[in-house]
């Protein structure tokens, strides 16, 4: 096992000494972290899964690209170990400065509107007080590496965006035109993250995100 | 009628552990006739089985020695939980180090750019 670990610790290495420029080892040119190691004994999830990271551009470089170049693959998981051993190693999201976003995407998926997973899908969004989004965000990772919301290979991946209140939990799915779907990825969202049964929820369609002002209903009676 | 206390304790039942859950509302029910609710798929088919852990049993294996140990690859040192800013400048990884030896003016751009980005608020 140690073997397979040094060799995948390699590929890393290899990869990123590609980038001969030296402008940033760590910088948004990985978008790939090799294959994903199970060993045995560690609980293996449906799906392996990568954590990015972003700060959001300003306004002077909006626009897609700008953003794409913000984003920086931080670690994969394949196995619920891994999932923890990535979690408890990196800052936590009350420490984390405004406008960034945390992107926990399936392996494959980029956290972006352009990928083919996500053209035509759209996200659930909720707004939270700062001080419930550490739990609210724990709880929506767990039940997605857990495949609580059984809504098939719907699922793209989940977003926290840090405000300086407030944090955004986002889910993203493949097909927002799936009402059916999207409402029981709304419903079962509502019951994994304790929330009120009256609680309304903005859908928002990813090619609309693009065009139209953003305006949130806002949500902050989590109970923790 | 009466048992001694020790034939109670041999043939003394105990429930089979069950675990509820409730269905508010028809649109909980899985998709599937096969999936109970709160996810389980019992068929077997190939391809038909969803690996599904309940966040309770997720959180359960959080202290366990392989969830401890770091990850195999790097971590950017401003994503370290526990980093300061200070601590960043100071002990860049190895590579890092090396690098900046050959190119001190780099290395300045790098950890400006570096601070910029992901700048932490402790």
């Amino acid at each position: 096992m140690i073997e397979r670990k040094h060799k995948r610790l390699k590929y890393h290495h290899d990869e990123n000494s590609d980038n001969e420029s030296g402008d940033d080892e760590l910088g948004p040119n990985i978008t790939d972290l090799g294959p994903v190691d199970y060993p045995s004994g560690e609980h293996r999830l449906q799906h392996p899964y990568c954590l990015w990271f972003a700060k959001r551009p300003n306004r002077s470089h909006v626009g897609t690209e700008g953003y794409g170049q913000s984003l920086r693959l931080v670690g994969q998981v394949g196995t619920v170990e891994q999932w923890w051993a990535l979690y408890s190693h990196i800052v936590r999201l009350q420490d984390i400065a405004p406008h960034r976003d945390v992107h926990l995407f399936k392996k494959g998926i980029m956290p972006m509107w352009e990928d083919p997973a996500n053209k035509k899908g759209g996200k659930w969004v909720m707004r939270l007080r700062k001080d419930h989004g550490s739990r609210a965000w724990e709880n929506l990772c767990l039940a997605m590496l857990g495949e609580q919301f059984m809504a098939g290979n719907e699922i793209c991946g989940v977003v926290v965006s840090t405000r300086y209140q407030e944090c955004l939990l986002n889910i993203w799915n493949r097909t927002a035109s799936d009402i059916a779907t999207t409402a029981r990825i709304r419903d079962a969202l509502k019951r994994l993250l304790n929330m009120p049964a009256n609680v309304t929820l903005e859908y928002k369609v990813h090619s609309d995100c693009l065009k139209a002002s953003k305006t949130v209903i806002p949500y902050n009676t989590l109970k923790s | 009628m009466s048992s001694s206390p020790l034939a109670k304790q041999v043939t003394g039942s105990k429930a089979i552990p069950t675990r509820k859950v409730v269905i508010n509302d028809a649109c909980e029910l899985p998709n599937y006739y096969s999936a109970t609710p709160g996810g389980t798929l019992y068929s077997t088919t190939p391809g038909g089985t969803r690996i599904v852990y309940e966040p309770s049993f997720i959180m359960n294996l959080r202290n366990s020695p392989l969830s401890k140990t770091p990850p195999t690859y790097e971590i950017p040192s401003s994503l370290l939980r526990g980093s300061t800013p200070e601590k960043k400048t100071k002990s860049p990884s190895k590579r890092h180090y090396n690098k900046n030896h050959i190119d001190s003016t780099k290395r300045d751009t790098k950890q400006i750019e570096d601070e910029d980005q992901f700048s932490l608020d402790l």
